[in-house]
């Protein structure tokens, strides 16, 4: 006697007649995308400051002061909530599916696909009193030529984190990532475009290139660091605070985040290396959907204030491309200003990650898959 | 029982029925639509007719990811069944008053979230973690062992994972069956040990088979192991289909991954069912 009993047999006819339901089904579905149409206006939607409402946000987890948040309620007298995603995957089929939120954080490349289905707010710039601090960087970026969609919240480099008492002979190159001393303790980054990118730099080829030759040599470059490595993994704050690695690809916020939690901050170096710096960046922003878009505008206004900025810099460690912000984060990495990400470096060696054609993604997600599957 | 009395009895499987209805069967209906479709330009999955999503899950590519992964839930059922009769056994038959407690304290840590005991495994094997402290205080190791980010790790996560999966259902069967049987084994002048094997190993058989397939199934498919424990090499099937939905933007091939994962395991489940079905019929012969 098991633990499951059979019960009545399942006929051949009985499972011919399911699938055909589920065929069916699966016909009448076709066509349809898995989200919902949402209802938005005919030539979107266009939001002038003023409280409207009580503010939801939908952020990352621990990435906003709440004493910010706590003092925009009070300020304005109304209600802040904050619900969290752990993926960008995730908030974005929230909001396809229905739900409202009134503050979203994507990164570009999913701020432009949104924009593109229409499911994002336009607002003027200038409506914002403290738009002006923000880096010219982020004016009329690629995924929003007008500046009407999008400001930036936080952004950060790509580079190697790795322990001064256990490497040395580090050259400023991403070659360095398989540096002997680091052999079977480098990892990295488990993120398609951090991974081929690095390889793509350093073969010379563009940071964003979509020629599968190429690519196919920046695969063969990502399996032999696998062999040299020990992990491809995005606990880069983990993998270094627990002693696992001595030389990983990171994100300057997250190191950051290791240095404040180590007893020898000192032996923990960043660079950021000559072949290209990938720069990353999370905006905030309204989406079409929003049910009190005017008090989401006020928020980010409030969140640009320099005094607020720099408050929430000293909070969360990571990098903020305004007035206020940027000083504040200068003093945070003082001891290795290698971590600090250099305006100039925006405009010149700066690279951002750019995929907006679906086939190049698809590819560049096949490389990636292969390198981990093999 | 009069028909009258069966179909009385049969509306009580409404409420569950509609549930596992709406909230099982529906959803999986949209998966294997889903696994037809295909990514729109914008990211977004659209249901459709094609095949291709099946056509790339058969690339040889992804052999070596379903073999590490059986591989690995192989590794684990062995490993769960070595450590998992021994308690089951000591519980059934010398636990006496205290069995209940036992039980419980077997199963109030699997009340814990698994990815949170898995995080906690991180900390016991990290090179600077608390096994590695303990080798090091005890002279055993004064370099420390690499312990984690290795496949070893991985399949000790899920041993972990899953063991009570192996130790309850051994328990129940070791619990129903006779101990007179024991008994006589020994008049019989069997040795302890040719009493367990002619004996109470045959009687537990089917606890142990069902042990097997519930750690079995779940451990293939598992992703949570591989991805806080493991290296560059312990890629498994549960990361490639997570990968799917959640980076590579691609729901209707995770989706299809996910099917033919499922049809897979199934092959598994019916042979199993089919050697229960036997052993209710005729609990001799099997």
């Amino acid at each position: 006697m098991g633990i499951v009993d059979l019960g009545a047999p399942f006929t051949r006819r009985q499972a011919l007649q399911a699938a055909a339901v589920g065929a069916m089904g699966a016909y009448g579905l076709s066509g349809c995308t898995v989200s919902r149409e949402l209802d938005v206006p005919e030539g979107g939607v266009s939001v002038k400051p003023g409280i409207d409402g009580d503010l939801l946000i939908f952020n990352w987890a621990q990435y906003m002061d709440p004493a910010l948040k706590k003092a925009f309620s009070e300020r304005y007298d109304v209600e802040v909530n904050e619900i969290n995603f752990d993926n960008l995957e995730a908030m974005v089929t929230k909001l396809r599916a229905g739900g409202r939120y009134d503050l979203i954080w994507p990164t570009p490349e999913y701020a432009y696909r949104l924009n593109k289905e229409g499911l994002l707010a336009n607002f003027d710039r200038s409506d914002l009193k403290n738009a002006d601090g923000i880096s010219s960087f982020y004016d009329s970026g690629w995924w929003d030529p007008n500046s009407e969609i999008s400001v930036p919240y936080a952004y950060y480099t790509t580079g190697i984190c790795w322990r001064e008492d256990e490497v040395s002979g580090m050259t400023g190159s991403w070659n360095d990532l398989t540096n002997p001393d680091g052999e079977g303790r480098m990892f990295i980054l488990d993120d398609y475009q951090e991974a081929i990118g690095e390889a793509n730099l350093i073969n010379g080829w563009e940071l964003n290139t979509p020629d599968p030759n190429e690519l196919e040599i920046s695969k063969e470059t990502l399996l032999e660091q696998k062999e040299f490595a020990r992990g491809i993994s995005t606990n880069s704050t983990q993998n270094l605070v627990n002693g696992a690695a001595s030389i990983h690809q990171a994100w300057n916020g997250d190191i950051v985040n290791v240095r404040n939690q180590v007893d020898n901050p000192e032996v923990f170096r960043y660079q950021t290396c000559k072949e290209g710096v990938p720069v990353g960046t999370d905006l905030m922003c309204i989406p079409a959907t929003s049910r009190s878009p005017g008090t989401a505008m006020l928020f980010i206004d409030w969140m640009l204030d320099p005094e607020n900025s720099a408050q929430n810099v000293m909070w969360n460690g990571y990098p903020q491309p305004y007035e206020g912000a940027r000083e504040a984060f200068a003093s945070l990495v003082e001891e290795e200003p290698s971590i600090d990400v250099d305006l100039n470096q925006l405009g010149e060696g700066g690279l951002e990650y750019r995929l907006d054609s679906p086939e190049d993604r698809a590819l560049w997600t096949q490389i990636w898959t292969e390198v981990k599957a093999s | 029982m009069t028909a009258r009395a069966q179909s009385f009895w049969a509306r009580f499987l409404l409420p569950g029925g509609l549930w596992l209805f709406l909230l099982f069967a529906i959803p999986l209906a949209l998966v294997l639509a889903l696994s037809f479709g295909f990514t729109d330009d914008l990211g977004r999955a659209v249901y459709a007719f094609e095949l291709d999503n099946y056509a790339d899950a058969f690339d040889p590519l992804y052999l070596p990811v379903l073999l590490r992964s059986v591989g690995f839930a192989l590794a684990t059922v062995v490993l769960c069944l070595a450590i998992g009769y021994p308690v089951a056994y000591y519980i059934a038959r010398y636990g006496g008053s205290k069995k209940h407690i036992l039980i419980a304290l077997l199963v109030i840590p699997f009340f814990v979230n698994y990815l949170v005991r898995t995080y906690a495994w991180v900390a016991l094997l990290a090179d600077e973690g608390l096994v590695n402290s303990a080798l090091g205080s005890l002279n055993i190791s004064e370099t420390g062992l690499q312990l984690i980010n290795t496949p070893y790790a991985v399949i000790g996560g899920l041993v972990y994972g899953y063991l009570v999966f192996m130790i309850l259902p051994i328990y129940a069967s070791l619990e129903r069956m006779d101990p007179a049987l024991i008994e006589a084994g020994k008049d019989l002048f069997g040795r302890p040990f040719q009493t367990f094997i002619h004996v109470t190993l045959p009687q537990t058989k089917q606890g142990i088979l069902a042990g097997c397939v519930l750690v079995f199934l779940p451990a293939v498919g598992d992703f949570v192991s591989a991805q806080l424990l493991g290296g560059p090499d312990t890629y498994m099937v549960g990361n490639l289909i997570q990968d799917q939905f959640f980076t590579a933007n691609n729901w209707p091939f995770g989706s299809a991954l996910t099917v033919v994962m499922m049809i897979f395991l199934s092959f598994w489940m019916v042979g199993y069912l089919r050697s229960a079905a036997r052993e209710a019929r005729d609990p001799v012969a099997a």
